[in-house]
C-alpha cells in the first residue's frame, strides 16, 4: 500500500514517520488526532491518483492548506492520509483585462495579493492569517476577514474551481465570466465545505481594483448600547465602511493591563475605516460615519489619514489576539455571527454567560457584518475549567441562534461545532446535507467525521 | 535509555502559550524550503507539548527535528503569542544531548578543542599585521579566517587605509556555536583568548563576525576584561569615506547581527555614505529572511542550507534588482557565494570588504592618471 502511494508522489513527498505526523494531528483548535501518513503532491494528477487509491481501499483523506483552522477542520479524526497542498503554490494566470486570477490551491493569500498589487488589484477577503493561509484553505472555509461588511467573503470571489471528487474524477466547474447561471452553482457548493466533498486543486478568483486611499477613526464608549447603536446606524446610513470593528471591555482591559497602549476605561471601542479611489470620496464617507459616532455619546474619537497615524489607531485592535493569547495558556476562538442590530444583545449575553460560569470571555470582531470573536480563556490542564468552557461555548452558540444568528461566520464547523449543527439546521436540512455528502462521497473517505455529516 | 526532558515553569508556559496559529510558516527559512510542518516553530512546539504530556517518546527523530533550525529568530519576532521558539530550540538541544542524544556537533567540539578552530585547520595565516600592543584588537573568527580569507585581507587593508591603530591576536575559536547546538562554550579556549587579549592593553575588542561579537557581549569572562566590545560596523559608522559607488546596492541583515544583536542602523549609515543608490529588500531588518547558515544548520544540513541561501538571494535580486549585495557576516557571505548561480550578475561582499575594494579602485584610477 505504502509503495503505491510512494509510486504516485515520490519518496520525498511521503511520510509515515511518527514525529512528522505529530504536527499534522493539530490545527489552531483544541482537537487532536493522528493521521497515518502525509503526502505533499505537486500536481493535480497526483492528488487524483491518491484519491482514487484511497477510495478503492476506503482510506480517509484530509486535504490541508496552512492548518490555521480554528475548528478542527483539518484534524484527521478518523486517521488516514493528510494531503498537504502547500507545494502546489503556483499562480497560474493573472488576467487583469478579464478581472480574474487563476491559482493552485496552495498559493498563500498574501503572495497572491502582492502580485495583484503590482497591477493595482486585490483579492479582498483578508483573514488574520493571510500571511500563511492558502487560497485552497480560504475557499474550503469560506474565509472572511476584517473587510467582510463591504467586500464580502471568499465565496463572493470564487468564479470557478478544479476539484478532485472523492470518487477520483477530476471536475472543472464554474466559469471565467463575471456572471453565469449555467447549471447548478456547483463551485459554490465546495466553498466552505471544509474539504468534505472533494479536494480543490485550482481556483479562479474574481479580483477587485485596489482602493487607493483610506481613513481611520476610533471611538470609545461608556455604554455598550451606544456603541451598538453607532454601529447599526452607520451600517444603514448609506455609507458602508470598509472596516467596522468592535472590542468589548474585557478585551480592552486586557490590552490596557498588558501593553503600553493608553486606553480609557470603556465598555466598548469601535475602529472604523472608509476607503475609496479619491480623497473626496473617502472623506465624504468618513464625515457621515463621524457624525453618527459623535451622536452616540462617545468618550473620545480619534481620526487618522496618514499611514503612520492609521497604524497607531490599529494597534489596539491588532494587539487583541496576541494579548489574549498571552494571558491564558489555552483558548477557544469562536466566530458566532448575528444580524447587525443584535450585536449589543450578543455582547451583553456573552458577558452574562461568562460571569455565571466564572470563565473569562473577551469579545472582539467584525461588527459591520455581525461576526464576533468571543475568545474563551481557560487552562486546558484543569478538567473543571475545560468542562465549564464547553458549557460557556454551548450557551454562546444557543444565544447566537436565539438571536437569529449562525454558529460560524468564517471559521467553519469542523469538529468543534459539529455537535451543535442541529441547533441551527432542522432535520430536513441536515438530512439533505448528509445526502449530498453521500452522493459525492459514497465511501465517506473525504475528511470524514466533520460537521455531523456521517 | 535516555531520560525524559525537564520542563521548568518557563518552558511549560512557552509550550502552552503557543496557540498553534501557524504564523511562523511565513518566516521559517527551513519550512519555506521543505513545506514540512515539523520544520517550523509550531511543529517543534507541538512535538515538545506531546513529549511534555508523555504522549510522544523522546527519540532520535525528535532530537534530529530540533537540529533542523537555523535559530534565525524570525519566528520569535513574528510570534503573536509571544513565544521564543529559538530559545526553546537551543535549550532543548542541550537537554537532548544531556539525555543521551549526542549530535554531530560533538565532533565539532572535539575539533575546536584540539585545533582552536571549527574546521580543524592546522595552518594559520600570518596576516602580515602586527600582533602586539594597540588600542584596538580585531578578532577575525573562524569562518572569516579559514573560509573567507580574501574578505579578511580586504578588511585589514581597509583599516590600514583608514589609519586605524589595531592589533591581531593568536586567536582561538570563541566556540559560541557550541552553545547553540547542544553543548557548551570551551572555557579553556576562552581563557586562551582572554590571556592574549590582556597582553594587548587594548580598550576595544572589535569583532567582524556577529557571532563572536555576541559571545564577547554575553560571556562573563569577556565582559570582565572591561574592554568596549564593538562590532566593526559600530566602529566604522563614525568614519567619513572618500569613496563612492554608483551601483545599485542592497543589504541583507544577518540574523546574528540584526535580530540577535539589534544592530540594524549602523551598516545602513555606512552604506548611505558610499552608495546613494541604496535599496532595501522587501523582507528586511527585523523581518529579514535567514541565509540558512546559522545555528549549526549549515554544518548539519549543508545541501538544504545552500538551497535556503539560493532562495534568499533570488528573493533579494527580484525585489531590488541590485548589482551589489552587502552584508556583514562571514557566514552569510560564504553561504550566498556558494549559492550564487553563474548567470547571476550580482556581486556579494561584506561591507568592509566592499569598502576596501572601492579604495583600491580609487587608488588604481589615480595611479593610472599619474602614469598618463
Amino acid at each position: 500500500m505504502i509503495k503505491k502511494i510512494i509510486d504516485i508522489v515520490g519518496r520525498d513527498n511521503f511520510t509515515e514517520q511518527l514525529e512528522e505526523l505529530v504536527p499534522y494531528s493539530y490545527d489552531a483548535s483544541m482537537n487532536v488526532h493522528r493521521p497515518d501518513a502525509a503526502v505533499w503532491p505537486e500536481t493535480t494528477e497526483q492528488v487524483q491518483a491518491i484519491v482514487q487509491f484511497a477510495n478503492e481501499y476506503k482510506i480517509p483523506v484530509i486535504p490541508r492548506g496552512a492548518g490555521t483552522s480554528l475548528s478542527g477542520g483539518v484534524v484527521p479524526i478518523k486517521g488516514g492520509i493528510i494531503i498537504d497542498l502547500s507545494k502546489m503554490n503556483k499562480i497560474l494566470e493573472i488576467s487583469i483585462e478579464n478581472r480574474y486570477a487563476r491559482v493552485e490551491a496552495g498559493v498563500v493569500c498574501d503572495d497572491l495579493n502582492r502580485q495583484l498589487a503590482k497591477h493595482g488589484f486585490v483579492f479582498p477577503p483578508d483573514p488574520a492569517s493571510s500571511t500563511v493561509s492558502t487560497i485552497g484553505g480560504n475557499v474550503a472555509t469560506n474565509a472572511g476577514g476584517i473587510k467582510g461588511a463591504k467586500y464580502g467573503t471568499t465565496r463572493d470571489y470564487v468564479l470557478g474551481l478544479q476539484v478532485v471528487l472523492p470518487t477520483g474524477e477530476l471536475m472543472r466547474t464554474g466559469a471565467y465570466t463575471m456572471k453565469s447561471v449555467s447549471g447548478y452553482d456547483l463551485a459554490k457548493l465546495f466553498v466552505g465545505a471544509e474539504g468534505t466533498l472533494g479536494i480543490i486543486t485550482e481556483v479562479t478568483l474574481k479580483i477587485n481594483p485596489l482602493p487607493r486611499h483610506a481613513m481611520t477613526a476610533v471611538a470609545t464608549y461608556t455604554k455598550l448600547e451606544d456603541a451598538g447603536k453607532a454601529i447599526f446606524q452607520t451600517m444603514t446610513s448609506g455609507v458602508i465602511p470598509s472596516v467596522m470593528e468592535i472590542m468589548d471591555k474585557v478585551t480592552l482591559r486586557s490590552i490596557k493591563e498588558n501593553t503600553d497602549i493608553p486606553l480609557p476605561d470603556a465598555e466598548a471601542m469601535i475602529l472604523t475605516e472608509t476607503d475609496g479611489f479619491t480623497w473626496e470620496e473617502v472623506e465624504a464617507q468618513m464625515e457621515v460615519v463621524l457624525r453618527i459616532l459623535k451622536n452616540n455619546h462617545p468618550i473620545e474619537i480619534k481620526t487618522a489619514r496618514d499611514e503612520k497615524d492609521r497604524l497607531n489607531l490599529w494597534k489596539t485592535r491588532k494587539s487583541a489576539y496576541a494579548t489574549l493569547a498571552r494571558v491564558s495558556n489555552s483558548f477557544v476562538l469562536d466566530d458566532v455571527t448575528v444580524p447587525i442590530s443584535k450585536i449589543p444583545d450578543l455582547l451583553v449575553g456573552i458577558q452574562e454567560i461568562s460571569q455565571r460560569h466564572g470563565i473569562v470571555v473577551a469579545t472582539f470582531g467584525h461588527a459591520g457584518d455581525g461576526n464576533l470573536h468571543p475568545q474563551i480563556l481557560f487552562d486546558e490542564y484543569d478538567p473543571d475549567q475545560v468542562k465549564r468552557t464547553h458549557q460557556v461555548e454551548e450557551e454562546i452558540f444557543r444565544l447566537a441562534i436565539a438571536l437569529n444568528g449562525t454558529l460560524s461566520g468564517e471559521h467553519g464547523i469542523g469538529l468543534s461545532k459539529a455537535n451543535y449543527m442541529s441547533l441551527e439546521h432542522d432535520a430536513v436540512e441536515m438530512e439533505l446535507m448528509r445526502r449530498i455528502k453521500k452522493t459525492l462521497d459514497p465511501n465517506n473517505i473525504m475528511n470524514p467525521g466533520k460537521r455531523a455529516l456521517d | 535509555m535516555p531520560t525524559q526532558l525537564q520542563f521548568d515553569e518557563k518552558h511549560r508556559k512557552a509550550i502552552t502559550q503557543c496557540s498553534r496559529c501557524g504564523f511562523c510558516r511565513a518566516v521559517c527559512p527551513i519550512f519555506d524550503l521543505t513545506k514540512r510542518p515539523i520544520t517550523n516553530a509550531r511543529g517543534k512546539m507541538i512535538l515538545l507539548k506531546e513529549v511534555m504530556e508523555g504522549k510522544l517518546p523522546l527519540s532520535e527523530e525528535v532530537a534530529k527535528a530540533f537540529l533542523r533550525c537555523t535559530t534565525c529568530m524570525n519566528c520569535t519576532t513574528n510570534c503573536p503569542s509571544g513565544v521564543d521558539p529559538q530559545e526553546m530550540v537551543k535549550e532543548m538541544r542541550k537537554q537532548m544531548v544531556g539525555a543521551g542524544f549526542d549530535n554531530l556537533f560533538k565532533a565539532m567540539g572535539e575539533t575546536v578543542e584540539k585545533y582552536g578552530n571549527i574546521y580543524g585547520e592546522t595552518e594559520h595565516h600570518d596576516w602580515g599585521h602586527k600582533k602586539g600592543k594597540a588600542p584596538i584588537v580585531l578578532f577575525l573568527g573562524c569562518v572569516g579566517a579559514y573560509r573567507e580569507e580574501e574578505n579578511i585581507r580586504e578588511t585589514l587593508e581597509l583599516l590600514d587605509v583608514l589609519k586605524v591603530d589595531y592589533t591581531l591576536i593568536d586567536e582561538v575559536c570563541c566556540s559560541g556555536v557550541l552553545e547553540d547546538v547542544g553543548y557548551q562554550i570551551k572555557e579553556d579556549l576562552v581563557k586562551r583568548n582572554i590571556e592574549a587579549l590582556q597582553k594587548t592593553g587594548a580598550q576595544t575588542l572589535m569583532a567582524t563576525c556577529p557571532y563572536c561579537y555576541r559571545v564577547f557581549k554575553d560571556h562573563p569572562a569577556y565582559k570582565e576584561l572591561g574592554m568596549r566590545i564593538k562590532h566593526i560596523t559600530q566602529f566604522l559608522k563614525e568614519f567619513d569615506f572618500s569613496v563612492q559607488t554608483d551601483k545599485r546596492v542592497t543589504y541583507h541583515d544577518p540574523c546574528d547581527l540584526g535580530r540577535h544583536a539589534g544592530i540594524y542602523d549602523e551598516p545602513r549609515e555606512i552604506i548611505r555614505k558610499i552608495a546613494p543608490n541604496f535599496v532595501e529588500p522587501r523582507r528586511t531588518r527585523e523581518n529579514a529572511m535567514c541565509c540558512g547558515a546559522g545555528g549549526g544548520f549549515r554544518g548539519a544540513f549543508a545541501k538544504e542550507s545552500v538551497k535556503i541561501a539560493r532562495n534568499r538571494l533570488n528573493q533579494i535580486i527580484e525585489d531590488t534588482g541590485a548589482e551589489v549585495l552587502l552584508t556583514e557576516c562571514p557566514s552569510c557571505v560564504h553561504n550566498f557565494r556558494n549559492a550564487k548561480r553563474q548567470k547571476q550578475q550580482i556581486e556579494i561582499y561584506n561591507l568592509t570588504e566592499f569598502l576596501a575594494k572601492l579604495y583600491q579602485e580609487k587608488k588604481e584610477v589615480s595611479s593610472s592618471k599619474a602614469v598618463a
